[in-house]
């Protein structure tokens, strides 16, 4: 019975035995997960453990040296960056990646660059379909503005904001793409306590309300524990445990090797 | 003017026959302006009256009578302003909470009041009301955000689902001057529930004061400040909406309420004390350091003192920038209900030619009556409402 439930969960994003090396630096070995339609998955372990390469081969950054991934039921040896964004993955950075010489709202536009239907040449000169579709892109942008209450900040710089709002800005850059799968590097690094409570309220508003499946890079265990649905724990490029956050709390080797063993 | 006992049929007089008159007179003219992605969004009186009859054929659907209280917890927000007026369409009280007064004083009162009919703003508002252990005959809400989760099987209802229910039935507005209109409810002292009933009448009549002493007309333009649930917003903002028919404009949120009043520039301002010193903190916090020529020019600007150049330079230098800044710039009508502004606020304000004027608020708070209370011609009077 439980394996007939366990055949029925939709798998949206598949890695089977993923391998990644640096000069003979091994950075991800033999690393397989899958990521349920639907779900937040977090991937936590300590610095250098691999967790950011891992989010860079999802996406197309990296190639892996070995295995393979399955996104949306179809296999990609080799995927690039931008046919990642094209098939629905978007991402954010650990180091904010913002125009910060750029408004909010141009910002969050430039999320929408896939979604444009017209050629460079009538965007430049404001012809043909370019026309009527700078007032639909600038909708479904200020849509996003509203989904993350960026609103008082629309008009602002982006270098001007503050970093946690810098940080939602980007949140929304990526949700602008409308993205099946969403990978967030450190949303919540360097933020107060109420930052990262109004960011991850943000993150389960996404997940639920627009039903993207969610696979980010934590450190703050509590949030990790109270948004996720599933937590792969990687150490020194290793897979070390895969489950719900109840079962990965009480994993001895996680608490060893994350949390710290007492000796 | 008739009274409820002398005339059983409805009364001229009402908040509701207001919004048809102004339908009738000016339907194309705007009625409300809403902030909404970005963009103001509009709705004629035309529009407007429409809605509010097409929501209260819902709502007395759904079983809403005359003399029946419909409890709105809401930031200022157009659906809020249309439910309250399709309840007093229907005769009813619409009894306004403000959702940022703090949970543990609103939860109290809620639990007492045990209302049938309640708008909540969204998911924050709704847990308030679970907190309090209300479960209401039907629940709207206007932001659906969050509430997937939320029982759809029909004792909870999006404002626009309400809306859609409704029928374009054409009918005469049941409410009576004398009746009540607004109701609002505080925790007092002694922990106590107070509350103050405001009836159409009463409404009208300083409603009419304000248009007359100040000389409203259809031109003006009116933001609709924070505190939407307050007696002072009722009778010096609501009421006089309609009376005049200018129009009345909703910012897109609380956050954004600053920048929509300078993009707006409207020309009346209903405030209280906390929007006027906050927006002179605000200047405060921004100006430059004293001693500086900067903060020399800006004081020489702001000072009260004679002769064409300080009138005219300071003008264009300062004054009329500091205007804009602050959303006053076609401000001509700014009014403090209330407790009247510090000196120094005062000051400030006058300083650039903003003369702000006090309309105090009589709010008689008291007691509710225990339910159930006597039958007035038919009707229930008091603060409960029946089963």
């Amino acid at each position: 019975m439980a394996q007939t439930q366990a055949t029925k969960v939709e798998h949206l994003l598949v890695l089977e035995n993923i391998g990644l090396s640096f000069k003979g630096v091994k950075a991800v070995i033999d690393i397989s997960f899958a990521v349920a339609a639907g779900e937040i998955c977090a991937l936590i372990g300590p610095n250098g453990a691999g967790k950011s390469s891992l989010l860079n081969v999802i996406n197309g950054v990296y190639q892996a040296q070995q295995g393979r991934i399955r996104f949306a039921g179809e296999e990609h040896r080799r995927m690039r960056p931008h046919d990642a964004a094209a098939r629905g993955i978007a991402r954010t950075f650990q180091n904010i990646a913002l125009f910060k010489g750029m408004s909010v709202l141009d910002n969050v536009l430039t999320g929408r660059t896939l979604k444009r239907r017209s050629s460079w040449i009538e965007q430049a000169l404001r012809i043909g379909r370019a026309a009527g579709e700078d007032d639909r892109q600038r909708e479904a942008a200020e849509r996003i503005i509203d989904f993350l209450h960026i609103q008082p900040w629309r008009d602002t710089l982006v270098g001007k904001l503050p970093y946690g709002l810098q940080k939602r800005v980007e949140l929304a850059r990526a949700l602008a793409a409308e993205p099946r799968l969403m990978l967030l590097d450190e949303p919540m690094a360097g933020m107060n306590a109420e930052e990262k409570q109004q960011m991850s309220r943000f993150i389960v508003d996404i997940n639920r309300e627009l039903g993207t499946t969610v696979v980010l890079i934590e450190h703050d265990i509590g949030v990790v524990m109270g948004i996720c649905d599933h937590v792969v724990v990687l150490d020194y490029g290793r897979k070390i445990a895969d489950g719900p956050p109840d079962e990965v709390r009480q994993n001895p080797e996680v608490i060893a090797a994350y949390l710290g063993t007492r000796h | 003017m008739p009274t409820f006992t002398d005339n059983p049929q409805p009364a001229a007089g009402s908040l509701p026959q207001w919004l048809q008159q102004q339908a009738r007179q000016q339907g194309t003219g705007i009625a409300l302006r809403h902030k909404r992605l970005g963009v103001w969004q509009v709705r004629t009186w035309h529009q407007l009256a429409g809605e509010v009859q097409r929501l209260a054929t819902a709502l007395q659907a759904r079983g809403f009578v005359p003399g029946a209280t419909l409890v709105i917890v809401s930031r200022p927000r157009p659906e809020a302003l249309i439910v309250a007026l399709a309840a007093q369409w229907l005769g009813g009280v619409a009894a306004l909470l403000d959702p940022l007064e703090a949970a543990a004083a609103q939860v109290p009162v809620l639990r007492e009041l045990h209302r049938e009919w309640v708008l909540a703003e969204g998911h924050e508002e709704i847990q308030r009301l679970r907190a309090a252990g209300l479960a209401p005959r039907l629940l709207i809400y206007a932001d659906g955000r969050g509430l997937t989760e939320v029982s759809q099987a029909g004792d909870t209802l999006a404002f626009a689902q309400l809306l859609q229910q409704g029928s374009d039935l054409q009918f005469e507005p049941q409410a009576r001057a004398k009746r009540t209109a607004f109701a609002l409810y505080r925790l007092g002292a002694g922990q106590g529930i107070e509350q103050q009933r405001i009836s159409h009448a009463e409404l009208l009549q300083e409603g009419r004061r304000v248009v007359h002493s100040e000389q409203l007309g259809q031109q003006e333009e009116a933001l609709v400040a924070r505190t939407f649930a307050a007696g002072g917003q009722v009778r010096y903002l609501l009421a006089p909406w309609l009376i005049a028919g200018f129009r009345l404009n909703f910012p897109e949120n609380l956050a954004t309420r600053d920048q929509d009043r300078r993009e707006l520039g409207p020309t009346l301002v209903a405030g209280t004390r906390e929007t006027y010193e906050r927006l002179h903190a605000q200047v405060l916090a921004r100006l430059p350091e004293p001693g500086s020529w900067r903060r020399r020019l800006v004081d020489w600007a702001l000072d009260t003192r004679p002769g064409a150049m300080h009138r005219h330079l300071g003008h264009w230098l300062i004054r009329r920038p500091l205007r804009d800044v602050l959303g006053f710039s076609r401000t001509r009508v700014p009014l403090l209900v209330g407790e009247a502004l510090a000196p120094h606020t005062q000051a400030f304000f006058r300083a650039l030619a903003i003369e702000v004027r006090t309309w105090p608020d009589p709010a008689q708070w008291h007691h509710p009556v225990p339910w159930p209370a006597p039958l007035v011609n038919g009707w229930i009077e008091d603060s409960t409402q029946p089963a």
